[in-house]
């Protein structure tokens, strides 16, 4: 069975600020997407529906019905004296699909860039987030391979806004108290090497320092 | 039918310097009425109100005019003129060449769901001929002429032998057709002298020519007796040497104004608005909205509403009657029928209606009649000066004045 987790908040401050940087980059493109649609749809909407664009929508209505009446011939008796409220409300119609279609397809136009400019934030900023993980995990990654190799002098060096910066510190404390005893060992190979017996002794105190699996066994 | 001879010259200096200060005023209809990034002209003043083609073309007209004659700057109406062209080119939506009768004035989108119209495009192929020919050789010219190539007239006859009024891409052809005299002349011109797509030279014989008699003139006369429907053509083709078989119908549209007026006067006593001096039933704004007013022959539809811009755009037939009306309407009615853009639409003096408002076409048609009624026959002159003209009168066999085919 998995082990649960008790505490979610590990390093408080290095999950908030990571949750925070999330969260302004969603805000952002919320608020983006918030206000193109106020402004791109609704904002035309309302303007399009305001009174005095209904009046004016109307009056075109009942204008352009009654030029079509005066040019095309029209029978003398007319059917139902309602006719012309017919033509108008048709036209009236028409005329909303076409300022629908007309609203959609601005809105389209507006939002296409606007959106290609959120996707280069969002691109932007998981390669800023990203990378102030990545960074460290690479510097690790590679200041090991060199202690793997036994080069202990290695120090790994973080950016300013790197995240993980106090693991850096106590990965270079520790290096640095092992680099510490092996500099000694070492020191102590060199200048005893007339009488072997110090030296063992010596060396034997430096490493009494070190947990090997020697005294696990 | 006699042939008229050529109008007669403007009156007293005042008078002139009158309807100079109207034509003047209602050029700025189509400036202040024109959208500033497309050019295209709305239909009429009220708001909300979309941009007509037909308008437009009366827009490059007036804007031309208004260049040439100083009202407006001259660069400013060439870049004017330019845009609306490119616009009309590259934006405004079209079928075959033929505009849709209302455009969303910023985008030259088809709006209201609106028809392909022919006549409509007439008028604004016409009015871009004309701006064409204020700005020979300039790229004025060019896209005035890509404009007309492209129009594919012959696609709007439908099959048939008669020019179409129109097509939605919903229900396809309207089911009306330019069948009978009225403002079909300009259509029928430009759709016959097409330097690409031409009607053949027999639909101009296919319309009828419904004759009637008013007051002992003989008149071929239009479904409505609208007065535009005499004048529109008129604006920018010269009929005074053309003769049609035996008819002239510079003097056709001469008598229809006469007829017009004595119409009118008939019902005077039944109409506070109608006298010798203040007539003019022609399609316009009225108390109950949009209708085609006219008289006999004809349907004769009237209310009492008089439109000022029919004696105006009769000016050029009738000016001994024209200007005394349009003086009277000027003085008399100035404080409601007048506003920064010249005359206002109509009025009722029955009703005490005023027109709070202009309509494009009605400013456009006033500018025209104007301009050559003002400025030595100006719009004339370069119209028929177009080659694609001379070709109409060529192919239907028109007569000039001394009655020998053209």
């Amino acid at each position: 069975m998995a082990e649960l987790r008790k505490h979610f908040l590990i390093n408080k401050p290095l999950q908030l600020r990571l949750m925070s940087y999330i969260l302004a980059a969603l805000l952002v493109v919320a608020a983006a997407i918030l206000l193109n649609f106020y402004f791109g749809i609704w904002g035309n909407v309302l303007e399009t529906f305001s009174n005095q664009e209904t009046l004016n929508d109307l009056l075109t209505a009942a204008r352009l019905s009654q030029y079509e009446e005066a040019r095309l011939p029209s029978p003398s008796n007319s059917p139902s004296e309602l006719l012309p409220f017919f033509k108008q409300a048709e036209k009236l119609s028409q005329r909303q699909r076409e300022i629908f279609k007309d609203i959609l397809d601005q809105t389209n136009r507006k939002l296409l860039p606007q959106f290609g400019l959120l996707l280069v934030f969002i691109g932007w900023g998981s390669i800023f987030i990203t990378h102030k993980i990545a960074g460290p995990l690479y510097r690790f990654h590679e200041s090991l391979g060199e202690v793997e190799k036994g080069n202990l002098h290695i120090r790994i060096r973080l950016r300013k806004y790197d995240e993980a910066k106090f693991i850096g510190a106590r990965f270079n404390r520790a290096i640095e108290n092992l680099e510490n005893i092996f500099s000694r060992i070492k020191k102590i190979a060199r200048d005893k090497k007339s009488d072997p017996a110090e030296a063992l002794a010596l060396i034997s105190e430096e490493t009494s320092k070190i947990k090997t699996r020697e005294e696990r066994a | 039918m006699p042939f008229a001879l050529d109008a007669s010259p403007p009156g007293s200096p005042a008078d002139t310097e009158i309807l100079t200060r109207i034509e003047k005023d209602t050029v700025q209809y189509f400036v202040r009425y024109s959208d500033k990034l497309t050019g295209l002209t709305r239909d009429s003043s009220r708001p909300g109100s979309p941009a007509s083609i037909a308008a437009t073309g009366f827009a490059l007209a007036a804007i031309a005019v208004g260049g040439a004659r100083g009202w407006i700057p001259e660069d400013y109406a060439f870049r004017q003129l330019r845009k609306t062209l490119g616009t009309l080119l590259e934006k405004a939506e079209h079928q075959n060449g033929f505009f849709y009768h209302f455009l969303n004035s910023q985008t030259g989108r088809r709006i209201w769901a609106s028809e392909a119209s022919s006549i409509d495009t007439a008028l604004l192929v016409a009015g871009a001929l004309l701006a064409a020919q204020y700005h020979p050789r300039t790229e004025i010219e060019e896209m005035a002429r890509k404009i007309y190539e492209r129009v594919n007239w012959r696609w709007m006859m439908n099959g048939s032998s008669l020019i179409c009024m129109g097509w939605k891409p919903e229900s396809g052809f309207l089911p009306y057709y330019w069948d009978s005299y009225n403002e079909l002349l300009i259509l029928q011109a430009l759709a016959l002298g097409s330097p690409t797509h031409p009607v053949p030279p027999g639909a101009w014989q296919e319309w009828l020519r419904t004759e009637d008699e008013y007051n002992g003139k003989r008149i071929i006369h239009s479904h409505s007796g609208s007065l535009f429907t005499y004048q529109y053509s008129h604006a920018f083709i010269d009929f005074r040497e053309l003769a049609d078989r035996e008819v002239n119908y510079f003097s056709n549209s001469k008598l229809a104004t006469l007829a017009n007026r004595e119409y009118s006067l008939s019902f005077q006593s039944q109409y506070k608005g109608y006298s010798e001096t203040s007539w003019g039933l022609s399609a316009s704004l009225g108390p109950g909205g949009y209708k085609a007013y006219g008289a006999k022959p004809g349907e004769g539809l009237h209310d009492g509403t008089i439109a000022p811009y029919a004696a105006l755009g009769s000016i050029l037939f009738t000016p001994e009657i024209s200007v005394p009306a349009v003086l009277f309407f000027f003085e008399n009615y100035h404080k409601n029928l007048y506003g920064t853009f010249g005359f206002k639409d109509a009025f009722n003096l029955d009703k005490n209606w005023w027109a709070q408002e202009y309509l494009g076409i009605d400013q456009g048609i006033s500018v025209l009649m104007l301009e050559n009624f003002l400025n030595q026959e100006a719009v004339w002159k370069k119209f028929m000066d177009l080659k694609y003209i001379r070709k109409w009168i060529e192919s239907c066999g028109l007569k000039t004045h001394s009655a020998k085919p053209a």
